[in-house]
């Protein structure tokens, strides 16, 4: 399946190397520390090196220019920059090189920004040294460098949804409508997820259910949108454009369940199902922070309710008196920040012995929806909102302002002094002891009869899809991004996108943006015949290959490395290969292999040999 | 150097599979992920040079990256990319339905400069002898009456300023390309496309909204934007100084909400990124001027977003005051200090006059483009562009026009950047089911489903 294209390039290795070195001030980040001058006047002494310039900023368009306009004038074929992380700007600058006419691959980059200025901010003599050194290893490793050429895979042009709530329902509904078919997989019997049950919505006080219900309705009937509901991923091997996926389904609970009018019925025969999809998205959702036993009284006190419970069971009253549980309220308390901005040392830790220290975003504005319908809804009710800051950000202000006007009391705590929550006196449920740091830090007793908590989101709980993908997950335990700007809903895994508050807490129409945000990245790679993957990859060279196997031992990837049996002088020997589509490129074949016979491209024995020499050798830069 | 100028538009071509009103971050986005798919797309951008706010400003929250490093090449890509044509110094005046497509009436402004001759050597700049207040470096440093507009604009074409230009005639005869038109006269053109992304962005609110505050009585009463430039690398001054009298000051304060949720001004809405930005500022200027006191006057600290709330707790860490309370005025002294007078709530509501001698005043975002029913869509109460449908929240309501990022209201680049995508996402949607015949070879789905469950 991979095709490899012959090399068309007209510049090539064979040419004596004339190495065009580029320096980046990074606007100071990078001069302000390394005597860029100074370091430009060593690197035009160092072999083969035939330019040398210094930039403000290299990745801007009149820096890129430069590099094209020297290549194609002063005939360089191989280059250098030397600026901030590869992980920034590797890939703009192959491009570069590339739109110069030579092989993007004879580029090599040089952190001296993150692993130079900004390390070595107090030694700028030793920064520039190192900066010289780094330098030095690149141009020396580009002497063996040869043109390479991108991998070109096949591409399955579909795309797997992982989460039927609405951000898995939004992707699947914008790629059918684009053309692309889905498969998306949901864990439970019903599609919806927490939106479903939401009675109403901020900003619009739309309908959770009838939201949720248009969403259901654009994919469940969709020709190319295929829904599997108490399934799960259980198998999943590839790479971007190839990925292979096994579904397996949970037994049926009862008889009854394939008529769930919300596409249960879809997954009713299947008992396995395999897939070949190009790219994945993961839309596993968030769920609310359950309050520890005793936390705030929860789970002691009957009168200390969850917001999400309490949500539900207002929507459900008669108007009137304000009855819950069959007795009449007139006291209710909001408090804010339950399971979000925990501080160490004064909140308990969590299962995995962390404090979710992050803002859940999302709650500030539902909790003030919901004091704002309460006190429309039952005008005598006393509505107090125990807080840190409130966070009604952007339109969502809105809330606040009414809620002001409408009488809730405000009362700001400190996260260092959560509020204490006892049982009430004189007939009523609670009392909260707080000192409220609006009138001056005196502690204040509230007397309540319900006390809603304002819980956070946390990340869903999903180990094993964690460790069939490979997904990073950030300190708050939420699936992570590449980069918040550059790549915000890619993983480190090519082709696995994230959608929704899998990702991070966010609302509805955050959620619904990302998702399509999500469905954009997903679609993009699957607008080609094919796929292209970095060259990167092992090589095995069969004449000096043994066939001693220690490389298949080592390699973790399933796939990458297989043996072969070939005839050699009429013989048939064992010789090791490598599928390039699977090959991670870590080089762990490379180190076991007592012959040499293995080799990374773009990362040869030879070229590592090379950088060794090139640090070493450099001489420091003076002053 | 005249190579990144973008895919010059051709005389001929006017059609377009999507036009992309506004080249800051979230138009450009929306058009690369447009473009990847292949569809042709055409961005406009009234100022000389694509990148929005986002270029100008230092480093951005919450991972203190260099906006720079992260916009730059976004712009380059988007003017390298062969199904991207950019349109700079050109506005977009008009949308109107035309067929089952829109026609967009543009007005190209004149840069006096032919962009087809002007290669972006400088010399022209560099011998012109008027100066004037940089806009880019929002006045505090001097730009020349012709010049590129900044070191890393895209495109590098210069432009003449014909309010200051005194028609010396230095730069006509400096230009070795003969690119230099003094008769130069705007034109109209109009173009088609079958799908229009509005990503027209915003500005800040004026500092003298409040008069109370006195901005207009003293220059170290700043903008944030000011302060953004202050902060980075390559800024005016290359380092923090006050731009009355050029000290380093030593006390630093940040009004927050100065310009947002107050009815009365018209802004009732929160502005959502300047608690954010302005804990960015105080945190760089910190790092800048060790020994200066910053003080962050707030009402709620709303620090939302992922890693937000880390940030925050950081800046405290760090050592920046947060004082909760109301900044009733501030007044400028006759030996240039500028008094706040403060309602500390937290501290028994005392009121208090604080000395300081820099003072940031964070001015609420309003929309940039004032009639969006010229350019096919409404508008909600608040002045930002109208999305009725909550399940799309890409979409103006009117076919085949979306919009993106900061015209929807006030939000961080995060959160513009997921936007963008998605109404990439809308577009590219709506342009395949508008095309959409019996096709041939229409996709489908492939999947092999094994055996049978408990039925
Ligand atoms: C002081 C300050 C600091 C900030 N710091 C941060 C930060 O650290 N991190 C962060 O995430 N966010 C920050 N932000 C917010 C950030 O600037 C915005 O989120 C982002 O720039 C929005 O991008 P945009 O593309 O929506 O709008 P813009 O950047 O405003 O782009 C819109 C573009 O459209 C053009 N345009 C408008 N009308 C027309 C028309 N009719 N025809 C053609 N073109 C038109 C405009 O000229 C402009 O170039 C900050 C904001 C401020 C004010
Ligand atoms: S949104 Fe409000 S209630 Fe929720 S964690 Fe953030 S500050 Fe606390
Ligand atoms: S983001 Fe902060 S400073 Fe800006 S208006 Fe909202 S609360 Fe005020």
């Amino acid at each position: 399946m991979s095709e490899q294209k012959k090399s068309s390039n007209p510049k090539t290795e064979s040419q004596k190397p004339r190495i065009g070195v580029y320096i980046c001030r990074c606007g100071g980040n990078i001069s302000d520390v390394v005597n860029t001058d100074a370091l430009a006047g060593k690197v035009k002494q160092l072999g083969d090196v035939a330019a040398c310039r210094v930039e403000t900023f290299m990745c801007s368009d009149p820096g890129q220019a430069t590099i094209v306009e020297d290549i194609q004038k002063q005939n360089l074929n191989r280059v250098v920059v030397a600026s901030c992380s590869p992980f920034l700007h590797e890939l703009t600058f192959r491009t570069v090189v590339q739109r110069g006419g030579l092989n993007p691959f004879l580029y090599e980059h040089v952190n001296i920004r993150e692993q130079d200025s900004w390390a070595h901010k107090h030694d700028p003599v030793g920064a520039t040294s190192k900066a010289l050194r780094m330098i030095n290893a690149a141009v020396g490793k580009l002497h063996h460098a040869e043109p390479l050429e991108r991998i070109r895979m096949g591409n399955h042009r579909q795309t797997l949804v992982v989460g039927g709530g609405i951000a898995g329902l939004k992707t699947a509904a914008e790629l059918a409508g684009k053309g692309v078919p889905v498969i998306l997989v949901e864990q439970s019997s019903s599609l919806g997820g927490r939106v479903a049950l939401l009675a109403r919505t901020f900003p619009r006080e739309d309908e959770g259910s009838v939201l949720a219900k248009k969403l259901i309705a654009q994919v469940t009937d969709h020709p190319l949108v295929r829904i599997f509901t108490r399934a799960r991923i259980e198998r999943v091997s590839g790479f971007i454009g190839n990925f292979d996926v096994k579904i397996a389904f949970e037994p049926k609970p009862d008889a009854s369940a394939s008529s769930d009018p919300q596409g249960a019925g879809h997954s009713a025969n299947a008992a396995e199902v395999y897939a070949s999809v190009g790219t994945i998205i993961v839309a596993t959702g968030a769920d609310p922070y359950k309050p520890a036993r005793g936390e705030y009284g929860f789970g002691e006190q009957p009168a200390v309710v969850s917001l999400a419970d309490f949500l539900r069971q207002l929507a459900t009253l008669p108007n009137g008196n304000f009855i819950w549980n069959g007795k009449r309220v007139r006291n209710v308390g909001f408090l804010h920040c339950v399971g979000s901005r925990q501080v160490e040392g004064v909140n308990p830790p969590q299962a995995d012995g962390k404090i979710n220290d992050y803002c859940s975003r999302y709650c500030c504005t539902a909790i003030l929806q919901q004091a704002l319908t309460l006190k429309m809804r039952f005008p005598d009710v006393n509505v107090f909102d125990f807080y840190q800051d409130i966070r009604t950000y952007g339109g969502h202000e809105d809330y606040y302002t009414k809620s002001s006007a409408a009488g809730v009391v405000f009362l700001r705590y400190h996260a260092e002094e959560p509020p204490v929550v006892e049982p009430g006196e004189n007939g009523s449920a609670l009392k909260v002891r707080v000192k409220d740091y609006l009138t001056f830090g005196e502690e204040v007793e509230v007397p309540l009869d319900l006390l809603v908590l304002g819980v956070g989101l946390v990340a869903h709980d999903i180990p094993e899809l964690i460790d069939l993908l490979k997904l990073p997950v950030g300190a708050d335990r939420f699936l992570q991004e590449v980069h918040p700007k550059l790549r915000p809903v890619e993983t480190a895994v090519n082709g696995v996108l994230l959608a929704g508050t899998a990702q991070a807490p966010m609302n509805i129409e955050e959620t619904l943006s990302a998702a399509g945000a999500a469905a954009v990245k997903a679609a993009i790679p699957l607008s080609r015949d094919a796929v292209e993957l970095d060259p990167f990859v092992a090589e095995v060279n069969a004449e000096k290959c043994n066939g001693c196997e220690r490389c298949l031992t080592e390699c973790a990837y399933t796939g990458a490395l297989f043996k072969e049996t070939v005839q050699v002088d009429g013989e048939s020997a064992v010789k090791a290969r490598v599928n390039p589509g699977l090959c991670f490129g870590c080089g762990a074949c490379v180190a076991v292999c007592p012959t040499r016979a293995i080799d990374l491209k773009g990362w040869t024995l030879d070229q590592f040999d090379a950088m060794i020499d090139g640090l070493v050798e450099a001489v420091p830069v003076e002053g | 150097m005249s190579s990144g100028n973008g895919a010059a538009m051709r005389e001929t071509e006017n059609h377009f599979d999507v036009v992309v009103v506004g080249g800051g971050i979230a138009g450009l986005q929306s058009a690369l992920d447009l473009a990847d798919q292949d569809y042709r797309v055409l961005v406009v951008e009234k100022q000389p040079s694509i990148g929005g706010r986002m270029i100008s400003l230092s480093k951005v929250f919450p991972t203190l990256d260099c906006a720079s490093c992260i916009t730059t090449p976004k712009m380059s890509a988007a003017a390298h990319h062969s199904n991207i044509t950019l349109m700079t110094y050109t506005t977009v005046d008009a949308i109107e339905p035309a067929g089952d497509n829109h026609r967009l009436t543009l007005t190209q402004m004149a840069r006096y400069v032919d962009t087809s001759a002007c290669i972006g050597c400088r010399q022209c700049e560099y011998v012109c002898p008027v100066e004037y207040p940089d806009p880019f470096e929002q006045g505090m440093g001097a730009l020349r009456a012709i010049s590129v507009p900044f070191a890393n604009a895209i495109p590098q074409y210069a432009v003449l300023n014909p309010e200051y230009c005194i028609g010396c005639g230095a730069c006509v005869r400096a230009c070795a390309s003969d690119a230099i038109r003094l008769d130069q006269q705007p034109k109209t053109l109009t173009v088609e496309a079958g799908a229009v992304v509005l990503a027209t962005g915003f500005h800040l609110n004026s500092t003298s909204l409040k008069p109370q505050y006195n901005a207009s009585r003293s220059k170290d009463i700043v903008s944030p934007l000011q302060v953004e430039r202050l902060l980075a690398p390559h800024g005016p001054y290359g380092r923090v100084l006050r731009p009355s009298d050029g000290k380093i000051p030593d006390s630093v304060a940040f009004v927050l909400c100065a310009g947002s949720r107050d009815q009365s001004i018209g802004v009732p809405y929160c502005s959502r990124v300047c608690c954010m930005y302005s804990i960015k500022q105080a945190m760089l200027l910190s790092g800048a001027l060790p020994t200066a006191d910053i003080t962050i006057y707030y009402m709620d600290i709303r620090a939302f977003g992922k890693g937000f709330e880390q940030f925050y707790q950081n800046a405290k860490a760090m050592g920046i005051s947060f004082v909760k309370g109301k900044v009733a005025r501030i007044t400028p002294q006759p030996n240039g200090d500028l008094m706040a007078r403060v309602e500390a709530i937290e501290e028994d509501g005392r009121v208090m006059e604080n000395r300081h001698d820099l003072v940031v005043l964070a001015q609420g975002i309003v929309p940039e483009l004032v009639s969006p029913e010229r350019l096919g869509a409404a508008k909600e109460e608040d002045g930002f562009i109208r999305r009725p449908d909550p399940l799309r929240p890409a979409w103006t309501g009117r076919e085949g026009i979306f919009v993106a990022g900061t015209a929807a209201g006030p939000k961080d680049i995060v959160d513009s950047i997921m936007e963008a995508g998605s109404a990439a996402m809308e577009a590219s949607h709506y342009l395949t089911q508008k095309r959409a015949t019996a096709d041939a070879n229409a996709p489908s789905l492939e999947l092999e489903v094994i055996g049978a469950a408990s039925e």
